[in-house]
């Protein structure tokens, strides 16, 4: 019994070291202005505290484009920029919110998903964190893709066209083939890779965002830019014939065996990267790929560093459907929101919203949604070539998947997953997700 | 007096443990089942929606339990082939191994080789699988053999038939050495003289196994299996890794399930509904257990 003693002793020690810790972490802290209107004396950490904390999902090439951004202010500034890559980013932003600790700054890939913080109280304005150079360096497109609540929380840090069809100019030629301008170009050279033993397409649905881009540049050329904005805005039910009818013709391209990797199967087995690699890797067995500018730099980056700009891979715009509708550009952007508000955040917000910041996004062949960004400054053909076809869209719009609210997004991605593994079910997919896009919408 | 001083004793003995259990266990349970109760945005008691969630998860989710079809399928049906082929799997093959192990005398290369999974991360595991399973021929092992024996490349993970069992066979990959470890530890602990006797009055090895080696090892089989079975209503990783529950949801289970409504749909109020719903399935299991260790501790 003696012996024993000191147990308890230890063990209530113990107890009370770990209460106290969790008294500190739930002590108030700057998180609380999650609930809290973010005009609220913010609880600013003091300057000299050290250094400013910026989260985003890039990784890998991505990654290092933007330190050099970060590169550039902290050069300037001297400040000290912590930035951190969470590939899976909604759950790291949804926890360090619920816990009180969100970085300071954001970087968002999806509107909606900004929209969504916004309305939860999570961010600051740029009005109140005194940022006013935006109208001078963005056209109203970019301002109005980073207001929610007739707020502008969002600096559009980078574009890209999502309207690339990737291919290997050396195969094509192979092939006896040119760029295709319209859709039945487009299949007319499947047919001919098929005929001539190759796989013409690789996809990567298993990364189910890739598939709501190839609807969408196929809707807004098929329903046009109008039932777009209104498909993705929530005014126009999903189950619309001139979706299905959409639907129907993506089906008819790459839910087809033959003229995918793999297959159908294939294509919802393959990852977006994994994707890349089957038609520009060094294992490569498919000849087109289809997703965004950012394909580039990835496949040279990081999947095959021996490939040959212009030479060995290049784009096209994604051929057009319905002459009356044209070839309007799909893009994405990516927003930095803030969550605290502080001297380090102003200044940092501000640089991101500069032409400074945007000539270095340039140098590094990211295209910069920046109007005043020195376009000589893009590093490689294809970048330039990729500027060119964002600044001189005649019509634009925004990934329509990325606008939708939070939970509607992925849900679409999944709906896409299953019109691949089985376009027969096209009616009951859409019926399902219209009664989600209801609730969502509140219509 | 005395009595008082022995209860304030016994109070004090337990008071750190039931002041850990109460901040770590019961207090996060409890607010999980308000939450549960509740739409839940970030994390918070925004609106009381009574059992609304409860009622759509198990009504109205088709990526959770669709009784629609036969065989059903759903999240939770996904967990119920998980326990049986998964626990099957290990259990069965740990047995195999440990018992035929047993007989030769490079026992120990064996059960390392064995064994060597168990030291692996999930995620390491998912991600060599992955590579295994990968579609594209020039890549994927598998896909390669079975092109060399002129059969066309297989999704496995992209295939809503096949992504389940593809993902189950890296897992039971790596699972099985811990039964074949302790199945192996009990059978060494059978006295030999046993053995002998059984097989002095003639039994053959199976009449062997079947009447002595596995009643004797009765007690750490049922305790893998039943670890085994709680793994598996837990089980996460390794699906988030492979597959991210899909295609199209075809590979949730429940403990993705909760991930992917609360984290990344950011419905914390449905997503706590799958966590309180998994408690419920994995406390009568538990009970089991505890019941029958003490039972064996009373053999004893």
């Amino acid at each position: 019994m003696r012996q024993l003693r000191p147990i308890p002793v230890i063990a209530l020690v113990v107890v009370s070291m770990l209460l106290a810790a969790c008294g500190v972490t739930s002590s108030p802290t700057p998180g609380t202005q999650a609930t809290a209107p973010p005009t609220s004396a913010p609880t600013a950490p003091p300057p000299e505290a050290g250094s400013l904390t910026v989260l985003s999902l890039w990784g890998g090439s991505e990654r290092a484009n933007f330190l050099a951004v970060v590169d550039g202010f902290t050069a300037k500034t001297g400040i000290a920029v912590q930035y951190e890559t969470a590939r899976d980013f909604l759950p790291v932003m949804r926890t360090r919110l619920a816990a009180g600790n969100p970085p300071m700054i954001a970087i968002i890939p999806r509107p909606g998903v900004m929209v969504d913080f916004a309305k939860d109280g999570a961010l600051f304005d740029l009005a109140t964190l005194d940022i006013t150079n935006l109208a001078d360096n963005y056209s109203q497109a970019w301002l109005d893709l980073g207001t929610a609540e007739g707020k502008l929380y969002g600096v559009a840090v980078k574009a890209n066209s999502k309207s690339t069809m990737w291919y290997k100019p050396a195969s094509f030629q192979a092939l006896g083939v040119e760029p295709p301008t319209d859709w039945d170009g487009l299949v007319a050279i499947a047919d001919k890779y098929v005929a001539a033993g190759k796989i013409p397409f690789a996809v990567g649905g298993k990364d189910s965002w890739t598939l709501t881009d190839w609807f969408e540049n196929i809707y807004v050329r098929t329903g046009g830019p109008e039932k777009y904005s209104e498909l993705f805005g929530g005014t126009l039910p999903f189950t619309d014939q001139t979706v299905k009818d959409a639907m129907k013709r993506m089906a008819g391209l790459i839910a087809v065996d033959k003229y995918v990797a793999g297959g159908r199967q294939g294509v919802l087995g393959t990852g977006f990267v994994d994707g890349i690699g089957r038609v520009f890797g060094t294992s490569a067995d498919a000849e087109m790929y289809y997703e965004g500018g950012f394909v580039g730099g990835i496949a040279i980056g990081d999947v095959n560093p021996s490939l040959k700009p212009v030479e060995d891979i290049a784009f096209f715009t994604f051929p057009q459907i319905d002459p009356a509708h044209g070839t309007p550009l799909i893009g994405g952007g990516d927003l930095a929101v803030a969550f605290v508000d502080n001297d380090l955040v102003r200044q940092f917000m501000a640089y991101l919203s500069s032409k400074d910041s945007a000539d270095i996004w340039a140098s590094t062949g990211t295209i910069s949604p920046n109007k005043n960004t020195d376009t000589s400054k893009y590093p490689t053909p294809l970048a330039i070539e990729e500027a060119k076809q964002v600044a001189g869209a005649e019509v634009f719009r925004f990934d329509g998947s990325d606008l939708l609210p939070g939970t509607l997004g992925e849900q679409w991605g999944t709906t896409l997953q299953g019109v691949i593994e089985n376009p027969d079910n096209i009616d009951s997919l859409l019926n399902d997700f219209e009664e989600l896009a209801k609730a969502e919408f509140g219509r | 007096m005395r009595r008082r001083v022995r209860r304030l004793q016994g109070f004090a003995f337990t008071a750190p443990a039931l002041v850990l259990m109460t901040v770590f266990l019961v207090a996060p349970m409890l607010f999980t089942i308000r939450l549960s109760l509740d739409t839940g945005r970030g994390f918070q008691l925004r609106e009381f929606v009574g059992l609304d969630n409860f009622v759509r998860l198990l009504t109205r989710d088709r990526l959770f339990l669709d009784l629609s079809d036969f065989p059903p399928s759903g999240a939770v049906f996904n967990n119920v082939l998980w326990i049986f082929l998964y626990v099957g799997l290990c259990v069965g093959l740990g047995l195999l191994i440990a018992v035929l192990a047993d007989r030769v005398r490079y026992e120990s290369i064996v059960k390392s080789i064995v064994f060597l999974p168990q030291a692996i991360s999930a995620t390491a595991v998912g991600v060599i699988w992955l590579l295994i399973y990968a579609p594209n021929a020039r890549v994927g092992l598998l896909n390669a053999g079975l092109g060399a024996v002129g059969v066309d490349p297989v999704s496995w993970i992209g295939s809503r038939d096949m992504v389940n069992y593809a993902i189950i066979v890296a897992a039971v990959w790596a699972g099985t050495g811990l039964a074949v470890v302790v199945f192996s530890a009990a059978i060494k602990s059978i006295p030999s003289e046993i053995i002998e006797a059984a097989r002095v009055d003639g039994a053959n090895p199976f009449q062997t196994f079947g009447h002595i080696t596995l009643p004797l090892i009765s007690l750490p089989v049922s305790v893998i299996t039943i670890t085994l079975v709680i793994g598996v209503i837990k089980v996460f990783d390794i699906v988030y890794i492979m597959s991210r529950g899909g295609p199209n949801g075809a590979s949730r289970v429940i403990a993705y399930s909760f991930f992917e409504e609360t984290f990344q749909a950011g419905k914390v109020g449905y997503g706590a509904a799958v966590a309180v719903l998994m408690v419920l399935l994995i406390i009568p299991i538990v009970a089991l257990n505890i019941r029958r260790f003490r039972a064996g501790e009373t053999v004893r």
